[in-house]
């Protein structure tokens, strides 16, 4: 008999960094298991958060397989759950399930240039993807990163970019003119279009708003990107994430389970239910 | 292969009253419906009892059950404790055989690689002894247009069909045979005048079936093609979004996990797992507020959809075993036979 798939595995907040302020806020958790959990994860991968008492939220994991000492979430506060996840502090101790659903094909990518291309809270999937890329760094090509928010103030792991300057493209945006910025200013989609990055033996990924993720994939297509070349994670509301609950399905994909990751190629063939 | 006997209705009391140490359900009249409930003495099952309002489903798969309490000490450490049923033996009789064919549509789901073990460990337990429908139980019923027959043994332990005086009882599965092995002298060798009652009464149960749905195996690529269409926006107008299509149909499986405070400082409660529906607006609503399926319309394509095109792509069955209480118990007469008789003859 296999483990009780409902049953979450207890771990403890070990950091919470404040990423973002504001009305929408987002914060930084980074957590580790109590006692031994068997818990390994790939890029792309989620986990069911449980805050005992008022209940679960799907959750990207943001760090990278190769990160062991912790799991790392970057969450905004929006519903029931991650509303109580920002109340907590270091120390407190939440329930974890998963990791579930499919990844991004990393070992695949090998060999290729990596475009990540993130918006807003859409940059917590895809941030694994990076890590992972800068922690064989070897094994892949060119690496660059767009990046915007509405603000620079919204830019989550603002830190972090600034260490990341000079180590790859780093192509960061705001949506619109602010004193002191001096990269791009307009949406990211508008940002990729101004770069031009070459499709050459380039796999494009990308998270974000559904209305940026449209238009990145159709600029991406104008600069000759096929529909192979480019990837998407997608999210839907999910209970279970073992595909039993029945809402996350997208035609008759679970997300939970055969997403979340679809190359374009993959997910146009779907019905626009996401 | 199975080996029919012939069990006297006489003998069908002490049949069940050997059956100590289970939990016995059956089909009764309660508030001028019927329902399946546990019963403590039962002396016969109605030969004529309509459908159910709920399928047996709900014994095995209840409306709501807890999945894990959790409690957390002075230091806000939780300690989890999971609560899998699934202790007792039970016994259902008067299972109809739609209802029984549904069990094996949920067995897939509840099954799998990642198994459920709270749906297991109670299905595990309790053994399916159907009756032949020798009458269509409701005017609704549609079994064979979706694969079953009013005497299909699929998903029972025992089937067992009234002719009159008698039952002929089919022992289907081990679990089955079992059951029968407790009471061995009350049940006979049929004669070849049983057998060929049973012969009359199977094709009997078949032609007395009113509604039918055409072409069932065309519907998967059908509905693929009319995703877009206008037309679910015409056929979801009546709907007022009760879900009871859902709630009362024996294959749906769909539920929400929601957490329950006992005590709230520090918390203390359980984890519960309840169905839910796709025909309400918030299944699948983002906290951002946006919804993949905002209109009764998109609702309406997910509910035959997921039955007649995701769960055959999947699973090579429909998720729907025509027992016809969507049909019968929808309060606005949303007719899955019609929307699907349309469905044929509509140009994508």
């Amino acid at each position: 008999m296999s483990p009780n798939a409902y049953l979450p595995k207890l771990a403890k907040i070990v950091s919470i960094k404040e990423e973002v302020g504001g009305v929408r806020p987002i914060k930084t958790f980074r957590m580790r298991f109590v006692g031994d959990n068997g818990f390994s994860h790939q890029c792309g991968q989620c986990a069911m958060l449980s805050v005992f008492g008022t209940g679960e939220s799907m959750i990207s994991i943001s760090s990278s397989p190769l990160q062991k000492d912790y799991l790392q979430f970057s969450i905004l506060k929006t519903g029931r759950v991650t509303t109580e996840l920002h109340e907590l502090k270091e120390g407190d101790v939440i329930g974890i399930r998963g990791p579930y659903g499919n990844t991004f094909p990393v070992e695949e990518w090998k060999g290729k240039n990596l475009i990540i291309i993130g918006g807003g809270i859409g940059i917590a999937p895809v941030w694994s993807v990076l890590h992972t890329a800068l922690g064989n760094r070897e094994d892949y090509g060119e690496l660059s990163l767009f990046y915007g928010s509405r603000t620079s103030a919204d830019l989550v792991y603002s830190e972090e970019l600034e260490e990341l300057k000079g180590k790859m493209n780093l192509h960061l945006s705001v949506d619109s003119e602010e004193e002191g910025w001096d990269g791009f200013v307009g949406f990211v989609p508008a940002n990729v279009l101004d770069k031009k990055p070459s499709p050459e033996n380039t796999i494009a990924v990308t998270c974000g708003p559904p209305i940026m993720i449209k238009f990145v994939i159709a600029n991406l297509k104008q600069l000759g990107f096929e529909d192979e070349q480019i990837y998407t994670t997608v999210e839907n509301k999910m209970k279970c994430g073992i595909g039993k609950c029945g809402r996350c399905n997208i035609g008759k994909h679970y997300v939970c389970i055969h997403g979340p990751v679809y190359s374009w190629a993959e997910l146009k063939k779907l019905p626009q239910e996401y | 292969m199975t080996m029919e006997k012939i069990l006297p209705k006489k003998s069908f009391a002490p049949w069940v009253k050997k059956l100590a140490g289970f939990e016995v359900y059956a089909p009764v009249e309660k508030d001028g419906v019927w329902i399946y409930e546990a019963v403590e003495d039962l002396k016969e099952i109605s030969p004529s009892y309509p459908n159910t309002v709920q399928a047996p489903k709900k014994i095995i798969f209840p409306q709501t059950e807890t999945l894990f309490e959790f409690d957390t000490d002075e230091e806000g450490q939780p300690t989890l404790t999971e609560t899998l049923p699934g202790k007792k033996d039970r016994v259902i009789f008067g299972v109809r055989p739609c209802d029984a064919r549904a069990a094996t549509l949920t067995d897939i789901v509840f099954g799998g690689t990642i198994n459920d073990p709270y749906y297991q460990a109670r299905r595990e337990k309790t053994v399916l002894v159907g009756l032949t429908c020798n009458h269509p139980p409701s005017p609704n019923c549609f079994c064979p247009s979706v694969g079953g027959s009013p005497h299909s043994r699929e998903g029972l332990d025992i089937l067992m069909t009234d002719l009159g005086d008698r039952y002929v009882v089919d022992a289907v599965t081990e679990k089955g045979e079992k059951l029968l092995s407790k009471a061995k002298n009350l049940f006979t060798k049929p004669t070849d005048r049983d057998r060929r009652e049973l012969a009359t009464a199977f094709t009997d149960s078949e032609q007395r079936i009113e509604r039918s749905l055409r072409d069932a195996n065309q519907l998967p690529g059908k509905l693929k093609k009319m995703f877009e269409s206008p037309f679910w926006d015409e056929k979801a107008l009546g709907c007022i979004r009760c879900g009871i299509c859902t709630y009362l149909c024996p294959a749906c499986h769909c539920f929400d996990l929601t957490d329950e405070l006992t005590s709230a400082s520090p918390p203390k409660g359980r984890r519960i797992r309840t169905w839910d529906t796709c025909q309400f607006p918030d299944f699948t609503m983002h906290s951002s507020g946006h919804n993949p399926r905002p209109d009764r319309a998109s609702r309406l394509r997910q509910r035959l959809n997921h039955k007649f095109q995701y769960f055959v792509e999947h699973h090579g069955e429909f998720q729907c075993t025509g027992c016809g209480r969507c049909i019968s118990r929808c309060p606005v007469s949303i007719d899955i036979i019609d929307i699907l008789e349309e469905v044929h003859d509509h140009e994508s």
